[in-house]
């Protein structure tokens, strides 16, 4: 069974469609990168996955390891296994990464049905996995992405995804704003995630990033529609010839 | 008295027995005559007052004619160092000569004048100079619908007080701190009904520091005055407010902050949750007198809104007679913002919980370190513990709309 499986997605936001009836299936141990131009739907199809308010499913459905969560609330995708990496992290203020963390691993815990993991060994995990991506302890007592570098943002979210293990990431443009050092650190830490049991879907301009992340497949969605699909190949070609081809062929 | 006056008669039935004598049977060593003169010359606050537009003083009025009976004294916890004294022990008396009143202004306080009539009990707190005190003093209730705790810090000393004015009708809280002392006041303002008024005013002199921490749930009136005036050259405030109301909760704090000498520094931080149909008040006014140069104060206030019905005021005010100072202040009011709730959710935390942790960093930006916190939330309770539990972390209680 597919872990994720968007079938006919139309999406329109403010009465303008940005999705025209997108198919894409991701099964388990895979890495499928979203290419296309800036404003192709990339950043919209990442945010209806994930629930976002805002977007409004015209029809289709979508489908996370055969449950169908097209009209699920925010939280129940997050807990039934799905992760949005964001483009632009949300700050907020007053409350540190520490206690933001510790409150969903406990919503992760319950939903399973399991009880919330006691603060010290949270604390220890927490300090062990930002250890790997290069954070000091200190970040951890930080509001929440609040003062954040743009580096420091993306690696906050790989954090996050690293902690609460979900079954599906979508990654959505996690390569923007990052130096190459930073960007092999959050390769790293989704090398270090992937297994055989959960999928990888990084949105993206760039083919850069899929030198650090091989993806298995490559699609490339404009104006609204995945108009082409390939293995990684495809995303060299991207690379070589831009964009302007599939413009053309729009 | 009328049983139960209304409106012009409750106003009337005041002043008659303002101005009598002899009705009140506690006798320290206080001049109520004083505060007499000035009610009879200026008189009472009357509801169209501009300082009083927020908050309708009648209903206090008919509280004042009939204040709730106040339960035994609860004073705890004095640590050793300290002097105590109830206003009407002889060893009160030259304390009381010295500086009662001293930090008040009756013509800008009338209900501090109503309060020195009706005096009922009172307590004068001393620390010695140079003496540092590392327990808190906790005034609670202290057994009167009208009280007075004058505190005095004397020049290099330091104090903690924590207190929570239950039952008063009106308290007043009247701090000295001498050169180079410094004094940090918790206050926790639970739940109440009945109308609450106050005055918190405090004299800050040359390098002394006085801080206030104060979490307020609301009554159906309750009003906290608060004027601080540095008066000595260095001196420092720090003033920190958060609140959250609900139903027809209503709190209007009423700031002054005054400059008096050079080189002082203000800051101010409030942080608001007004939902229901609630009413929540923060006037901050920052006065520079002349030749207070270098003078440097801040004012920042926030309020978010839980429904459309509940109603904010917020008004910095700055007065400026020096031409050297750095003056700011900023208010905003708004609501949880969606993108940091979906933020939270899209981690799997639940909307009632995401607000409750959203609402704990908005009034964690006013009450900040784990010491204020701690002794702040832990002033909360029972059906009224939504604010405590707000800022102590318990944000499975935290999310819900005020009881």
């Amino acid at each position: 069974m597919p872990l994720l499986d968007i079938e006919d997605l139309h999406v329109q936001v403010e009465d303008q469609v940005i999705l025209g009836g997108v198919h894409l299936t991701v099964a388990p141990g895979e890495v499928h990168a979203v290419m296309g131009p800036n404003g192709s739907g990339k950043s919209t199809l990442a945010n209806v996955v994930a629930g976002r308010p805002g977007y409004e499913v015209l029809r289709g459905t979508v489908r996370l390891a055969g449950e169908d969560i097209t009209h699920a609330s925010p939280e129940e995708r997050a807990l039934l296994g799905l992760f949005l990496a964001f483009q632009y992290p949300i700050e907020i203020p007053g409350v540190s990464n520490m206690e933001f963390l510790k409150a969903a691993i406990d919503s992760h815990a319950l939903a399973r049905g399991e009880g919330a993991p006691s603060a010290a060994a949270f604390i220890r995990r927490a300090r062990a996995t930002a250890e790997r991506l290069g954070l000091d302890a200190g970040f951890l007592k930080r509001g929440v992405n609040e003062g954040f570098s743009g580096g420091e943002k993306k690696r906050n979210e790989i954090l996050q995804m690293l902690l609460l293990e979900p079954r599906i990431a979508i990654l959505d443009e996690t390569d923007s704003g990052l130096d190459v050092d930073a960007m092999q650190v959050v390769a790293a830490g989704v090398n270090d995630f992937r297994d055989n049991g959960n999928a990888v879907v990084l949105v993206t301009h760039y083919q850069r990033l899929l030198d650090y992340i091989v993806p298995d497949h490559v699609h490339v969605l404009a104006g609204g529609n995945i108009i082409r699909s390939g293995d990684r190949s495809l995303a060299q070609t991207l690379d070589r010839d831009g964009y302007g081809w599939i413009e053309d062929a729009c | 008295m009328p049983a139960s006056a209304q409106g012009p008669q409750a106003v009337e039935a005041l002043y008659a027995r303002l101005l009598g004598k002899g009705t009140v049977s506690y006798a320290p060593a206080i001049d109520r005559d004083a505060a007499r003169t000035r009610i009879a010359a200026d008189g009472l606050p009357v509801a169209r007052a501009e300082a009083w537009k927020y908050s309708n003083v009648g209903k206090w009025y008919q509280a004042a004619l009939e204040p709730v009976q106040a339960p035994g004294v609860r004073e705890t916890c004095v640590p050793g160092g300290v002097d105590l004294h109830r206003f009407d022990d002889p060893a009160a008396a030259p304390l009381l000569t010295k500086h009662l009143g001293t930090a008040i202004d009756l013509a800008r306080h009338p209900l501090a004048a109503v309060n020195r009539i009706l005096l009922g009990s009172g307590v004068v707190v001393r620390v010695p100079a140079g003496c540092r005190i590392d327990e808190p003093v906790n005034v609670d209730d202290i057994g009167a619908a009208y009280e007075h705790i004058l505190l005095i810090v004397e020049p290099g000393a330091e104090l903690a007080l924590v207190e929570t004015p239950i039952a008063a009708t009106h308290r007043v809280v009247e701090c000295i701190v001498a050169e180079g002392a410094r004094l940090t006041h918790r206050r926790v303002q639970p739940r109440g009904q009945a109308p609450q008024c106050g005055l918190i005013a405090a004299k800050v002199e040359q390098q002394a520091h006085y801080s206030l921490w104060l979490a307020a749930r609301g009554t159906e009136l309750r009003r906290n005055d608060i004027h601080i005036a540095l008066a000595g050259r260095g001196a420092e405030t720090h003033l920190h407010g958060a609140w959250r109301l609900g139903e027809r909760e209503h709190l209007d704090n009423q700031v002054t902050v005054d400059h008096l000498a050079p080189d002082c520094l203000s800051r101010q931080t409030f942080r608001g949750v007004v939902g229901g149909r609630a009413r929540a008040v923060l006037n901050g006014r920052i006065h520079i007198a002349a030749g207070a140069q270098a003078s440097d104060a801040s004012l920042t206030t926030k309020s978010l809104l839980e429904s459309t019905d509940a109603e904010v005021y917020a008004k910095p005010e700055l007065e400026i007679y020096a031409n050297d100072v750095r003056c700011s202040h900023g208010a905003t009011v708004g609501a949880l913002d969606e993108a940091m709730l979906f933020y939270c959710e899209s981690r799997g935390i639940d909307r009632d919980a995401a607000r409750g942790l959203l609402l704990r960093g908005f009034l964690r930006e006013a009450i900040v370190g784990e010491e204020a916190i701690g002794v702040l939330a832990a002033g909360f309770s029972g059906a009224d513990g939504s604010l405590g539990a707000t800022l102590a972390g318990d944000v499975a209680s935290a999310g819900g709309e005020v009881q």
